[in-house]
């Protein structure tokens, strides 16, 4: 008896709730109208990309002929099978672990130092520090950089130095192309993110400061860990969600310096590995369970990270 | 406030719309308040809290605007007109002396003496210095690590912009030099004459380029401005669930994940090979809603409500009230969505030379750059011109960019 007029009581609540979400849909018809350019849009560019993603990871479609169901074949050739594919998820995984955490340290601490200049110095140190991460084809001078021969910059130093003997093939021996991939992609790693935390510091309120030192913080450090981190949390965030996109995302750097495809596949990732199947041999399917599995990846560290960050500074 | 701490001075306040008000502005210890000519209550009241946390923003060089709170809570930002300061009558040269505002360790100083009380705190200390908690021995390393960082993060581009003005002989001498001794435009003059030999005349590619920009860049700012809009300040059923969706998909918006999708949805749309593949998702690019509808939240809902009244259609209080309001959101989303169209070479859904974008084209010099020595210079040339686009709108648009950036932040 309790519990069915409890479940009653529930429905009741649940049937007030649909009407007052209805009530309040139709006083604010005109919002939809002007969401609704913009979701169109979102959910045709965005949306419906992943749900045809996930479609066609379940069949053989190379565009020419109509899609074929063929369940989890794709996904069981990718892990079974696929041996460059286990390379790329390696590549792909020592280049997030390093460039995610690093990029997001770094551009932090640099906006956090960047903030004690005087303002005019800060203003040439954010464009200095964020012109790699916008100049879109500036990487590819590291090209030039590290050239295989004798007129490449690095070589020619090392060799100035005695430090070699004969230049070293640094974009196409496989020893060193995941380590510069990692080295070019961290001098991009400063972008959106870190300009948010450059905002981020100088929306603090100086009297927080004031009062903490008052209250017995002593130095920069306890500083930034009671005061600073939990008023930039938001910030943290968005620069987190940034910095996913960047450490999984490593594509055009290893194709533009180390070729496509790199030497044994040294340089291959998750992404440059989809472009091959996508663009190159049009096994769409194949690609798009590629591309899933790199959604699901992305979504899970965005999971964990949101969690992690939100034991910040408490 | 006091009577015993209050600072008066003569001065102008002038709105941002600018409506002017001549009057007198009262300082206290915790806040300012300014009165209108002849009228009792004030125009307006503020707090030093609000007021340094703009001034930090103004320090950065954007404006010197501050942000105003009105006795029935709406906000106003306005800009603080020359001359006004704030000066003591106490202090016998007031004229040209402007009174230092009082940090919160000096009342909490005050108040322990007034008690009587031995507080551990060194006023003269804590006054002297800008930043209390700071060493000197750490303000030395932590710059010379920055003019380091610094420099390794310039290298590149000057290695870049110096091999671009390297002549030949220069471009493959050992050792390289970083810059030229002779530097020359012979590189950018080359590439030109490169460029002049492609069949599709080098003015197409920039047409293209201009035209993709400039039309994605306007409706990415009307589209996502009116969505933004109804997200940030009206409550309505599912507008919260689309903005989370749209924040889960800034993690994407760089394409790779939705990039071969998309190829198939845009074939289905017919859409491949024109210029709406690249104008069409950029209008619905994530970062440019996030960014817009997180500043638009900052906006007084009274300013709003007011024009509501006065009855104003809700497009009319969007296309004259709210985005005029926004403008350094305007400028950011400007720029994100310049830079990602500017950058985009489109090489897998464009196929027709004469619809190929400048980006493309440049990049089509540098095919191989790695077997195509001859051409080291002009490749150089190529990528300066790439870059130096969307580093010199950064360059010019930073201080408004960083306004912005400061409400960037993903609250759960």
């Amino acid at each position: 008896m309790q519990s069915q007029s409890f479940a009653h009581r529930y429905l009741a609540m649940r049937r007030d709730k649909i009407a007052h979400g209805w009530t309040l849909a139709k006083r604010n018809k005109g919002c939809y109208l002007f969401l609704a350019p913009y979701a169109i849009l979102f959910i045709t560019f965005f949306i419906l990309p992943i749900c045809t993603s996930i479609f066609y990871s379940f069949t053989y479609y190379n565009i020419l002929e109509p899609a074929r169901f063929i369940g989890l074949q794709n996904y069981t050739n990718l892990f079974l099978q696929d041996e460059i594919f286990l390379t790329s998820v390696k590549n792909t995984f020592v280049c997030a672990v390093i460039i995610g955490p690093v990029g997001y340290i770094l551009s932090f601490l640099f906006a956090w130092f960047i903030n004690e200049l005087p303002k005019w110095l800060r203003a040439v140190a954010v464009i200095v520090f964020y012109i790699p991460s916008i100049g879109g084809a500036a990487f590819e001078v590291f090209n030039t950089i590290f050239r295989g021969d004798a007129y490449g910059w690095f070589n020619a130093l090392l060799m100035e130095y005695g430090m070699i003997n004969a230049p070293v093939l640094w974009l196409t021996d496989p020893r060193y192309m995941l380590t510069i991939v990692i080295i070019v992609s961290l001098w991009m790693s400063m972008g959106t993110g870190f300009l948010s935390f450059v905002a981020g510091f100088q929306g603090i309120d100086r009297s927080m400061y004031e009062a903490g030192y008052v209250d017995g913080v002593r130095n920069r450090w306890q500083e930034l860990y009671h005061i600073t981190l939990p008023s930039m949390k938001p910030m943290l965030l968005f620069g987190a969600v940034m910095s996913i996109t960047s450490s999984f995302n490593v594509g055009a750097v290893p194709r533009a310096l180390c070729g496509f495809p790199s030497t044994d596949y040294a340089a291959r990732t998750v992404v440059t590995h989809l472009f091959d199947y996508g663009y190159t041999r049009f096994e769409m399917g194949y690609a798009s369970a590629i591309a899933v599995i790199l959604f699901v990846a992305m979504i899970l560290c965005k999971k964990a990270i949101t969690g992690l960050l939100g034991r910040v500074g408490t | 406030m006091s009577e015993m701490n209050t600072v008066r001075s003569n001065g102008t306040l002038q709105l941002i719309n600018g409506k002017k008000y001549r009057g007198e502005l009262v300082a206290g210890e915790t806040g300012a308040a300014f009165y209108a000519k002849g009228q009792k209550e004030p125009v307006a009241e503020w707090h030093y809290a609000r007021m340094n946390r703009m001034d930090n923003i103004r320090r950065g060089g954007t404006t010197s605007q501050i942000t105003v709170i009105l006795k029935d809570d709406t906000r106003y930002v306005f800009e603080l007109a020359q001359g006004l300061k704030l000066y003591s009558h106490m202090d016998k040269n007031w004229a040209d002396k402007p009174v230092k505002v009082k940090t919160r360790g000096d009342i909490l100083h005050e108040q322990a003496e007034r008690l009587g009380e031995k507080i551990q705190v060194p006023k003269k200390h804590l006054m002297a210095r800008r930043h209390p908690n700071r060493s000197i021995t750490g303000d030395v390393i932590i710059y010379l690590l920055l003019a380091l960082v610094a420099v390794a993060m310039l290298f590149p581009l000057v290695f870049l912009l110096g091999s671009s003005l390297k002549p030949l002989d220069e471009l493959f001498r050992f050792p390289p030099p970083v810059w030229p001794t002779r530097p020359t435009m012979d590189n950018f003059s080359d590439l030109f004459v490169t460029m002049g030999q492609s069949w599709v005349p080098f003015s197409r590619y920039l047409v293209n380029t201009i035209f993709i920009t400039v039309v994605g860049t306007f409706g990415h700012l009307v589209i996502a401005g009116m969505a933004a809009f109804v997200l940030a300040k009206y409550d309505f059923p599912g507008g919260r669930l689309f903005f989370l969706l749209a924040t889960t998909f800034l993690m994407f918006a760089s394409g790779v994940v939705t990039d071969i999708p998309n190829y198939l949805i845009m074939r289905r749309l017919g859409l491949v090979d024109t210029y709406w593949a690249l104008i069409l998702p950029a209008f619905a690019a994530p970062i440019g809603l996030f960014l817009m509808k997180q500043f638009m939240e900052g906006l007084p809902t009274a300013l709003i409500e007011a024009a509501t009244i006065d009855g104003a259609g809700r497009f009319r209080v969007f296309w004259s009230i709210v985005m005029p309001n926004v403008k350094p959101a305007w400028l950011t989303m400007i720029i994100f969505s310049v830079q990602s169209l500017w950058n985009n070479p489109a090489g897998t859904i464009i196929y027709s030379e004469a619809k190929k974008p400048l980006v493309y084209a440049l990049q089509q010099i540098q095919g191989g750059a790695a077997v195509n020595i001859a051409r080291t210079g002009q490749v150089a040339a190529a990528n300066v011109i790439i870059v130096a686009v969307p580093v010199l709108i950064f360059i010019f648009s930073q201080s408004r960019i960083l306004e912005t950036m400061a409400s960037s932040g993903i609250k759960d």
